[in-house]
């Protein structure tokens, strides 16, 4: 009946202005002054009758009006001409590659919304990591360039090109240097444009470096086997994993697929045919793998290099400098049981370490080929190309620029303004070039220095390739119109050398044809529906290590000694990648911000990480602001309490410190990149420092600590001995209750459940991510975290634990009580919504918001609850989430869903959640719905598998399975079945829907 | 209030209908055969040809004066055979039409095709001007109701409420003089009153009587009562919205007298969360020669020239320009907030006919929204409707199941969990 006639309330509405656009959205003018309110008389003041009569008719009456609102008037608007494929409401899904993984891009009307791993994908089997999951919200980023720019003023590519090309006639007509700087390019159409870009320019040179270094071990390998490749690792293949500050399942090279490997050795599966890899690890900072070793040895940066020739000795070698570790006899100990076990497991092991030193690497070669590794565990054959950088020709690159001989430079893909050791000397020697050109999709730290910025697209919006091992290639394939005004660098350079190919699509079908596909029986169609082709494994080599090794320990020695020199005052200080951020390339994702960090659940920070004894001896507190001071550089940073972290030692993150980052990224952390060394011809992340307080402290917003345990025993874990003797030592004794209060649920149809296998689990996050992205999770900010209020749906909580002489501690306050605090253990435990049947929130809901289902999920309808908040309090898990405002209506919360282009990323068949309503996973019933649906319309019964929960879906380790647990062929209810399974508090009745199997320790008496 | 004037507004339609319809009528009886030749031209002529335009084949105005008739029967009944044998006419037609070639209609009788030309000739004949003033009439016809019911009932309602104040005050007034009076020892007027006494005395007496005051009071307060909740309960429900439509699209045009299949256009349904508004290319399918001139005197209707203009489309080269500009329809069925819906669920698996909850679609000229859309709404239908499940293996495991459990009862939606929370909002 109503017309769609508009009505305003006046000219400002009418002609939308800014500043009425930015106060409607707010729901008060200014912040509501609750502390005020709570602090002063506030709640004590006395009302007269006569006003509370009044506002009480006001009130009456406005939502009266309020209510006669006419119909709403929502615009619907269909293409004009629909693609063929599109269907309004289906998602439609495309292969692509992310960072050389296979992915599969979930698309909604034309705009990419989730990535998975392609089960095809043979690094991941269809499994992503966290910053893969977050990577499809770095398209929509604000703070990309909506434009190219030349001098900070946006221009157009006509414009570009013409000024570009111009330059570089009169710099080849001059002779002199041309430089391509970017970070590792494993896509062989790049590398092919930049061959013909130096075809036509021959003074130009391809100068790759990566933020964090892999140089150590090509190098290594060049030296110790004429083989400049960084090899391929298989850790399924290893029975005994030894690593040396190598956090593989975190940072290291290839993490997806290492934790696939790792946990295959682990798993269910795996201990069911009584066998369980052991994995010893010797690090300083506590890092993701050194939390999941089987035996962690906390070891100075010092003593790593004098354990490696310890450990060489011990297997036979005969090397001077080898001494015993007199500070750290733990560490000796340990040496002397790896060695023996390494023995025992020769070519069934691998030694690792993370160090970026040459002499390190070529005495770890030295110690593999020792054990046999090679041919079985390592393949140099078919090397890994996830990492090409090389330290020592970016470093003389910077000696060119000083010496005025380059003339023109291009980055793409590359920060050293943000990155190198020493920002001040790359920028001074940078100013010297004439023609300086970034294809940076920002305005970041080093593209802001350069005249011409040419953005690039992001990956999901370009046609590209990837390379990521030998003869595995990926292609990256667009699934969305550039969001901005961006071009791909390739075309750039395409058109600047007058290729007789313009068009860069053209020119990798050109490549692929020529070149890969002429080597498989595929065609372009078939690439780009199964994403990758794989030529083929060539055989493994076996190599022994022969060259003589007293000149490289000789170095490590002195490097040794130049660390340990600092004396008392001095710390050994240790910069690592963390798993979130990572070298900081990604570091405006708000998602990856606010997940916490696996081992410390920091998020929105870096810190200091110092051990508890450490740090009393120090009189340094927790969150006590601190100086750490290099020859060359220093930073003040909160302090974090790690226990685990080496005596003497201190920890920070790169990636964090950004000043250029964008809107969510800048200005958080500081900057640890400059504490890196050049040395021996490579980055070396270790040095000795000095601390001092700053004075002041600085609260780090932490997750872990919002909520308590009580003391309860949650975590079951056993030992593989104890395992092998009973399946199900650790679980508890099972809780038979002999009455209920409660009348039992039938589930007759479906009934979801969960198995969570906390031996598989490796705690790495992806799944947090994957969850932010499939169901709308906002992010809260840092100041929001430090309040509790953080809204992940699934959190992965580390418990650390204590055990010594029989002793054992699970509390985590009686923690501070422990002297050495120096050999604890960690677990992970992902928890999220258990569905109990008898779920204690349903029972305090006063308006049955939440309600059990006939397919034994718990369900939460938002728009009927009223925000009391009394289920979050009875909650036993401490899982459910309540929505303290609008995330996504306001301006505070700028960084995600309070935004026109970032709210593209939202999943549109689930609901933002408004201010008020609590809310808690909810299994992906969105995903459940559908799986069903379509099991419907093709008139078939619901096949296990059908149904994928996002977390699950994404797990590097397959550690969470989801299905009916009423189907008794399914993955789930087969998992269930195993001894190891228990319920996390199953003696108070809940009877929740997720059961767990315990952690296997494989401990070693010594 | 709204269902009064939609009875009104269906009256005044009624009307408007009916009187046109007996002027069309009368027009008609004119001239009879051009009426018969007018439905043929329809049947046979239209997918090729205009009557004022070029379509496929040339327009036919004037096509009487152009051709003698012997020629042009000759033409109509065998249009290939002609070319073939060479008839210099013929050939200069498909020059200049040329890939399209006039299909042959052995079929028509001469009489038949007489009344075609006779129809031709009358609508050439017709001034162009009327169809444009019809258009413009039609156009603001449609604004009529811009002043809503809601702001003529509050203002009608805010005149009562006046008037009675005024009135009770009157009264009170009244009333405190005479007190003020009577305490002044100044009773004179009493005897005034007395002559009027007679009349009100009955109503008087009743007023004074407070049994009757509270009952009165109370039946209002009922009264005045119920409608509020019941008038509460409506809030946000917008049963019969008909937003005005940027195109005026006749479902009853289409859906009912045309009988194109709802899947047609609205792919999405048995496939989709949404049935989804047709993209423009759905409607050229048709639109590309359907023009409709012949009811807008050889123009091509407005309605679908809109189409035209979104599309940058030049009827007359039948080329697309780039200056598309997307049609922006105003949605009639708002689900209310954090509700899942599914078309496929329902239409597809379910087999639910649209016209289940769009109500009688293939008569409405303009679309309303037929159901209240409400939760009470939609479990009823989930409490009342069995499952369709026969032949579909997907239900065979789960019907077993229940089966078990509530032995011989209805298996409806709601019985396999269809009014569960979480099956709607999430």
């Amino acid at each position: 009946m109503e017309s769609n006639k508009k009505y305003w309330k006046g000219l400002e509405e009418l002609q939308n202005t800014k500043e009425f656009v930015e106060l409607n959205k707010h729901e008060f003018a200014e912040p509501l002054p609750i502390e005020e309110v709570l602090n002063e008389a506030g709640l004590s003041t006395i009302t007269p009758r006569r006003d509370f009569l009044k506002a009480l008719g006001f009130g009456l009456g406005a939502v009266t009006l309020a209510a006669c609102q006419p119909a709403p008037i929502h615009k619907s608007i269909p293409y004009l001409i629909k693609p063929e494929d599109v269907v309004p409401g289906i998602p439609n899904y495309y292969t692509s590659t992310f960072n050389g993984h296979s992915i599969l891009v979930k698309t909604r009307e034309g705009r990419p919304i989730k990535i998975e791993g392609n089960p095809n994908c043979l690094l991941s089997k269809g499994r992503l990591s966290a910053r893969g999951q977050a990577s499809v919200l770095d398209l929509y980023d604000v703070s990309r360039l909506k434009d190219p720019m030349y001098n900070n003023n946006s221009t157009t590519w006509g414009e570009i090109d013409q000024f570009v090309k111009a330059e570089l006639n009169k710099i080849q007509a001059g002779g002199k240097k041309i430089r391509i700087v970017s970070s590792t390019v494993n896509s062989p159409s790049t590398k092919s444009v930049i061959t013909d870009f130096i075809a036509q320019y021959p003074n130009t040179k391809h100068v790759q470096v990566d933020a964090v270094s892999y140089t150590g071990i090509i190098k290594a390998n060049e030296n110790s086997f004429g083989k400049a490749v960084l090899p391929r690792y298989h850790f399924d293949k290893a029975d005994l994993i030894v690593s040396f500050a190598a956090d593989f399942l975190g940072t290291w090279i290839s993490p997806v697929e290492f934790n696939r490997q790792y946990a295959s050795n682990r798993n269910n599966t795996s201990l069911k045919n009584k066998k369980m890899s052991r994995h010893i690890q010797f690090e300083s900072g506590m890092s993701l793998t050194g939390s999941n070793a089987d035996t962690r040895i906390p070891l100075k940066p010092s003593e790593e290099g004098i354990a490696l020739i310890n450990l060489y000795n011990a297997l036979g070698g005969n090397l001077s400098g080898g001494k015993k570790l007199t500070n750290n006899p733990n560490a000796d100990k340990a040496i002397t049981l790896a060695a023996l076990e390494l023995s025992k497991a020769k070519g069934r092991a691998v030694v690792v370490c993370g160090s970026n030193d040459v002499s390190m690497q070529i005495l770890v070669n030295a110690i593999n080929s020792l054990i046999g590794s090679y041919g079985t565990t390592i393949d140099l054959d078919n090397p890994s190309y996830q990492y090409a950088g090389n330290d020592a020709e970016f470093v003389e690159f910077i000696n060119e620029m000083n010496r005025g001989e380059v003339d023109a430079v291009f980055f793409l893909n590359s920060n050293p303004a943000y990155n190198y050791v020493n920002a001040k000397e790359f920028t001074d020697a940078l100013s010297k070039v004439k023609l300086r050109v970034s294809f940076a999709d920002r305005q970041d730290e080093t593209a802001s220095l350069c005249q011409v910025i040419a953005p690039n697209h992001h990956y999901l919006e370009s046609w590209g390739d990837a390379n990521a091992f030998e003869n595995y290639y990926t292609i990256v394939q667009p699934t969305i119109n550039p969001v901005y005004n961006s071009r791909n660098a390739e075309q750039g350079l395409l058109i600047w050398s007058d290729n007789a190919v313009k068009d860069y699509y053209q020119y990798i079908q050109n490549n692929w044809t020529k070149n890969i596909f002429s080597r498989s029986n595929t065609t372009w169609k078939d690439l780009l529906q199964t994403g990758s082709v794989y030529l083929g494994e060539k055989p493994a080599g076996t190599y022994s290590f022969t060259k003589d090794l007293n000149a490289v320990a000789q170095t490590i020695v002195n490097e040794s000694n130049a660390l340990a020199k600092g004396g008392d005052n001095a710390v050994e200080l240790h910069i690592y990648e963390n798993v979130a951020i990572g070298d900081g390339k990604a570091a405006n994702n708000p998602w990856l911000q606010e997940l916490p960090d696996p081992v410390t659940k920091v998020t929105w920070d870096n810190f200091v990480a110092i051990a508890p004894k450490y740090a009393e001896k120090l009189g340094i507190g927790e969150f006590d602001l601190i100086e750490v001071k290099t020859g060359k550089y220093k930073i003040t940073l909160p302090v974090l309490i790690q226990p685990g972290q080496a005596i003497g030692t201190v920890s920070i993150a790169v990636g964090y410190g950004r000043t250029k980052a964008g809107q969510a990224g800048s200005d958080v952390g500081k900057n640890a990149y400059p504490f890196i060394n050049f040395l021996n011809g490579t980055f070396q992340t270790v040095s000795s420092a000095t601390i001092s307080k700053a004075g002041g402290s600085y609260e780090l917003a932490q997750t872990q600590t919002h909520h308590s345990i009580e003391g309860r025993n949650i975590i079951r874990e056993t030992t593989l001995k104890d395992y092998l003797k009973d399946p199900s030592s650790g679980t508890g004794h099972r809780h038979e209750n002999k009455f209920d209060l409660w009348n039992e649920y039938d589930h007759p149809g479906h009934n979801w459940v969960m198995a969570i296998d906390l031996n598989a689990c490796t705690g790495c996050g992806a799944c947090v991510v994957a969850c932010n992205a499939e169901n709308n999770i906002p992010v809260v900010g840092r100041d929001e975290v430090r309040r509790r209020r953080e809204m992940h749906w699934i959190r992965i909580d580390r418990y650390y634990s204590f055990n010594e002489n029989g002793k054992s501690i699970t509390k985590e306050k009686e923690l501070k009580h422990l002297d050495n605090m120096d050999n604890v253990s960690v677990v992970y435990q992902p928890m999220l919504c258990q569905h109990c049947d008898h779920a204690p929130c349903e029972t305090v809901c006063p308006v049955l918001a939440t309600v059990h289902s006939s397919e034994g999920l718990n369900h939460m309808a938002y728009n009927r609850c009223i925000g009391t908040r009394y289920c979050a309090n009875n909650c036993p898990y401490k899982v459910r989430r309540f929505n303290w405002f609008n995330y996504w209506n306001d301006s505070r919360f700028d960084n995600y869903m309070n935004n026109e282009f970032t709210q593209l990323v939202l999943n549109p068949d689930v609901t933002t959640r408004s201010r008020g309503v609590m809310e808690k996973c909810s299994m992906c019933i969105q995903r459940i719905q559908a799986g069903k649906l379509q099991a419907k319309m093709e008139k078939r019964p619901l096949k296990d598998g059908d149904v994928k929960v996002a977390c699950q879906q994404t797990c590097p380790t397959n550690a969470i399975i989801f299905g009916d647990g009423n189907d008794p062929n399914s993955e789930v209810a087969q998992a269930l079945k195993s001894e190891r399974t228990y319920y996390v508090l199953e003696e108070i009745n809940t009877k929740p829907g997720i059961g767990y199997q315990t952690k296997v320790r494989n401990t070693v008496e010594v | 209030m709204r269902s009064i004037s939609l009875f009104f507004r269906s009256v005044a339609k009624s009307l408007i209908l009916i009187s046109s319809l007996s002027i069309a009528a009368i027009s008609v009886v004119h001239a009879q055969d051009a009426g018969a030749g007018a439905a043929i031209f329809k049947q046979k002529c239209t997918s090729c040809h205009a009557i004022g335009s070029v379509v496929i084949g040339p327009a036919l105005k004037g096509v009487n004066d152009r051709h003698d008739q012997a020629w042009l029967l000759k033409w109509i009944k065998n249009a290939p055979a002609m070319m073939a044998s060479g008839d210099p006419k013929a050939k200069a037609l498909f020059k200049q039409y040329k890939p399209a070639v006039m299909t042959a209609f052995p079929e028509l009788s001469d009489n038949d095709i007489k009344g075609i030309l006779a129809y031709i000739k009358a609508e050439g004949d017709k001034p162009a001007a009327s169809a444009n003033s019809t258009a413009t009439d039609a156009s603001t016809g449609g604004k009529s109701g811009d002043v809503s019911d809601f702001m003529l009932a509050g203002l009608i309602a805010v005149i009562i409420i006046a008037f009675l104040v005024i009135l009770v005050l009157n009264r009170v007034i009244s009333t405190l003089e005479r007190i003020l009076l009577q305490k002044q020892g100044l009773a004179e007027e009493k005897e005034v009153e007395e002559g009027d006494k007679d009349r009100f005395a009955g109503l008087k007496k009743l007023s004074k009587n407070k049994k009757f005051i509270f009952f009165v009071v109370l039946l209002a307060i009922i009264f005045l009562g119920s409608v509020g909740w019941m008038g509460m309960w409506e809030t946000d429900i917008h049963q019969g919205y008909q937003p005005v439509q940027p195109i005026k699209f006749s479902h009853q045009l289409h859906a009912g007298i045309n009988k194109i299949d709802c899947q047609y256009c609205h792919t999405g349904a048995y496939k989709s969360k949404n049935a989804s508004i047709p993209s423009l290319n759905v409607c050229m399918n048709c639109h590309n020669y359907v023009q409709a001139t012949d009811k807008y005197n050889g123009e091509i209707s407005p309605e679908i020239q809109k189409i035209y203009r979104a599309l940058d489309y030049d009827p007359k080269t039948k080329q697309y320009g780039p200056n598309t500009k997307p049609v922006e329809w105003i949605r009639i069925h708002n689900l209310p907030d954090f509700a899942y819906f599914n078309h496929s669920q329902h239409v597809g698996v379910a087999g639910v006919k649209c016209q289940k909850c769009h109500g009688p679609i293939e008569t409405m000229p303009e679309v309303y929204q037929y159901s209240p859309l409400t939760m009470k709404w939609c479990i009823n239908c989930h409490k009342e409707t069995e499952v369709n499940h026969k032949g579909n293996a997907y239900y065979d495991k789960l019907i077993a199941a229940h089966e078990q459990l509530k032995k011989g009862q209805k298996m409806t939606a709601a019985v396999l969990g269809g009014i569960e929370c979480g099956k709607c909002h999430y």
